[in-house]
């Protein structure tokens, strides 16, 4: 049984390979304001070099560098066995440019122009990930309880008849308990697509299962956070 | 495609078959020159010693009289003869009664006239003969046996039957073993450029010793690759710069007026937000569009080719597609209908194609109005269907909305940079498939159908 009622929080120590001032100003007030600590270099030879010389808990890499590129570098990472989680940020933000980047080794993959809070939440999310945090047969996290291998969800102890898919969604919700999930990771981890529709099926089906989890309940069970996406409340 | 059948079409094989032709019939065409013209001159040595002996004997009746000659007759068949022809006489009367000479019955052949000719005489042998009247009352026949020289035509048959069949089989052989050779380096070349079409890692055959046209076309195949790399690295390198050079400025943009809505948050308009959020909308619309022409631009790029795509379970891809529009179909009040055939697979990029029939879907909740009903449908095929009983696309319109930036003018017309279509089409295209509308006599009806 694993409880996640601890939100995974600042003091992360990233290393942050950006050519551009602007760009890596603006992602260090960000990281940093949150109590994470960042190394920036601004060549991809010394980001190279860095990675393989000290103990990071995320990379964030940009794909299109002066010397060498993002790809390349994730690549001979991963060939010098550097397991450390990459994160892309990148200007080539199309589908397959996306794949390209997850064949060649990366983590995780965000297109420039980014939502700041997107951007951090990626960043806990891999760190997470990382971890290998392995989840039992039930999830607790505040009032809500997932029995993963039964399918089935509870609040305060009622049970909240779910759809397969609306389960789906619950349980990545519960994995990734306190934590903000974006609209991009649920397109790609729950419903395994890396672009976004044009209409609005993300809201919509996280508007159902919002109306499920609160359907007798005071307050709420998820909460929008503008501009990135969603999180899960204690449900307390 | 069989393997007999290639061979009949392998234009090497038309060349070995061809050869082995041309050599049989130069071998009877020979053979029928050499042996009509030996047996002319069978014929005329005939002609010649039969002539000879007739003429001495003539002369010897024109000196010594008939007694004389039917004493030199009876000479000549009393001496062995060296000759290989051997001879027959008759001397007969007027009336064809023998006087003289070993044969006993005047043959078919006239004397008055000095006929000469192939004949066979009264005991079956065959000879050549010729028959003169030496006067009223006298006739001479002289014969020569051609027995030895049919042998001798018989064995120069077999021998050059024998060496023509071994020249015929020598330049069947020839034929086959260069055009096995050719054969192999020319599928060598072949299977270069098939690979090369179909976006797979291709290379040509090396250079023979010397070189020729096969390496000249392997040579032009080798740069032809290396051109076409080159083109597509080119365009990698401009699209992936232009995204660069464009969405960077646009995330300096984004991030300064993030900030500023951070300082002074501004009150929601009547559309969800003030003034900068509706900005910073605009700029990711910007993104969006940039993305979706080069996605565009990429899925032509690639028409035909295989490359990197795989079986897909293209039924179970529909089914999962179908179960994530469900809601946003009964949220915009719509019925959202699936009758999909399972078991039905596509070698196709699977990303891709959700991609397109999303877009379909898409297309159907914005346009459909409240009520409506929207059907997604795949039979064998595989053909896809999505259609509507919305407003429909008005007939004149059916090939303009697949084109970039194009959006059909019907009413109730939505917000967007008429993509949608253009890269679902591209899609389609790169998987040789064909997207059209289907005429209907209401809503839209979009076919995804395999490329006539």
């Amino acid at each position: 049984m694993a409880n996640r009622g601890a939100r995974v929080m600042g003091n992360l120590n990233i290393l942050y390979v950006e050519d551009d001032p602007r760009a890596a100003d603006a992602v260090q007030a960000l990281l940093c304001r949150d109590g994470d600590r960042l190394a920036w270099e601004q060549t991809g030879t010394a980001g190279l070099q860095r990675a393989g010389a000290e103990a990071f808990d995320v990379i964030i890499l940009d794909r299109m560098l002066p010397d060498i590129d993002g790809l390349t570098i994730v690549s001979r990472l991963r060939g010098a066995g550097v397991g450390t989680p990459v994160l892309m940020l990148s200007a080539l933000g199309r589908s397959e440019n996306r794949i390209e980047g997850l064949e060649a080794g990366v983590d995780d993959y965000l297109a420039k122009p980014y939502e700041p809070q997107e951007l951090v939440a990626r960043v806990r999310a891999l760190h997470r990930r990382s971890g290998g945090a392995v989840h039992g047969a039930v999830i607790i996290y505040g009032a809500f309880e997932c029995h993963t291998k039964a399918r089935t969800a509870f609040r305060a102890g009622k049970h909240i008849p779910l759809s397969p898919r609306e389960f789906a969604l619950f349980r990545y919700f519960m994995e990734n308990a306190g934590e903000t999930v974006t609209r991009e990771m649920l397109l790609r981890d729950v419903w395994n697509m890396n672009f976004d529709p044009q209409t609005n099926v993300v809201d919509v089906n996280i508007g159902r299962l919002r109306r499920k989890l609160e359907d007798g309940f005071a307050t709420p069970a998820l909460e929008t956070i503008w501009g990135a996406g969603y999180r899960l409340t204690r449900g307390e | 495609m069989t393997a007999a059948r290639s061979r009949k079409r392998s234009i090497f094989g038309q060349l070995t078959a061809a050869s082995i032709v041309i050599a049989v019939l130069a071998v009877v065409v020979l053979f029928a020159v050499t042996t009509i013209t030996v047996q002319r001159q069978t014929r005329a040595s005939l002609a010649a010693t039969v002539a000879t002996d007739m003429a001495g004997l003539i002369d010897i009746y024109a000196s010594g009289g008939r007694e004389e000659l039917l004493r030199r007759v009876a000479d000549r068949q009393a001496v062995v003869s060296l000759e290989t022809r051997r001879s027959h006489y008759l001397v007969a009367d007027g009336s064809g009664r023998a006087l003289g000479g070993d044969q006993r019955r005047w043959p078919q052949i006239n004397a008055a006239q000095s006929e000469q000719g192939f004949i066979t005489l009264a005991d079956g042998t065959a000879v050549f003969a010729q028959g003169t009247r030496l006067s009223p009352d006298l006739q001479l026949l002289v014969a020569r046996e051609y027995a030895s020289d049919q042998a001798a035509l018989m064995v120069l048959s077999a021998a050059f039957l024998g060496v023509g069949a071994a020249i015929i089989a020598g330049v069947a052989l020839v034929a086959w073993i260069t055009a096995r050779h050719l054969a192999r380096r020319m599928n060598a070349v072949n299977a270069a450029l098939g690979a090369a079409a179909d976006g797979r890692s291709a290379s040509f055959p090396a250079r023979q010793r010397g070189g020729d046209e096969i390496d000249e076309m392997a040579g032009h195949g080798t740069r032809l690759l290396a051109r076409q790399a080159q083109l597509l690295k080119a365009y990698k390198q401009v699209s992936e710069h232009v995204a660069h050079e464009v969405r960077t400025p646009l995330m300096h943009l984004d991030h300064q007026l993030g900030a500023m809505m951070l300082q002074q948050p501004e009150p929601s308009g009547a559309h969800g937000g003030g003034p900068l959020a509706l900005a910073r909308e605009d700029i990711r619309g910007i993104a969006t569009m940039l993305d979706s022409l080069l996605d565009i631009a990429s899925a032509e790029s690639r028409r035909g080719d295989l490359a990197g795509l795989a079986q897909i379970d293209l039924s179970q891809l529909l089914e999962n597609l179908a179960e994530l529009y469900e809601d946003s179909a009964d949220e915009a009040g719509l019925m959202l209908e699936t009758a999909i055939a399972p078991g039905i697979t596509l070698l196709g990029e699977r990303m891709q194609i959700t991609r397109l029939v999303s877009n379909l879907l898409d297309n159907a909740i914005k346009y459909v109005p409240a009520g409506g009903h929207v059907r997604l449908s795949l039979v064998a095929g595989p053909r896809l269907v999505v259609e509507d009983d919305g407003p429909g696309i008005p007939r004149d319109q059916h090939e303009r909305v697949f084109q970039r930036f194009a959006r059909a003018t019907v009413p109730g017309d939505k917000p967007g940079h008429g993509l949608g279509l253009a890269l679902s089409r591209a899609i389609a295209e790169r998987h040789g498939m064909l997207l059209r509308l289907g005429d209907v006599p209401r809503g839209a009806q979009f076919i995804l159908e395999p490329a006539p």
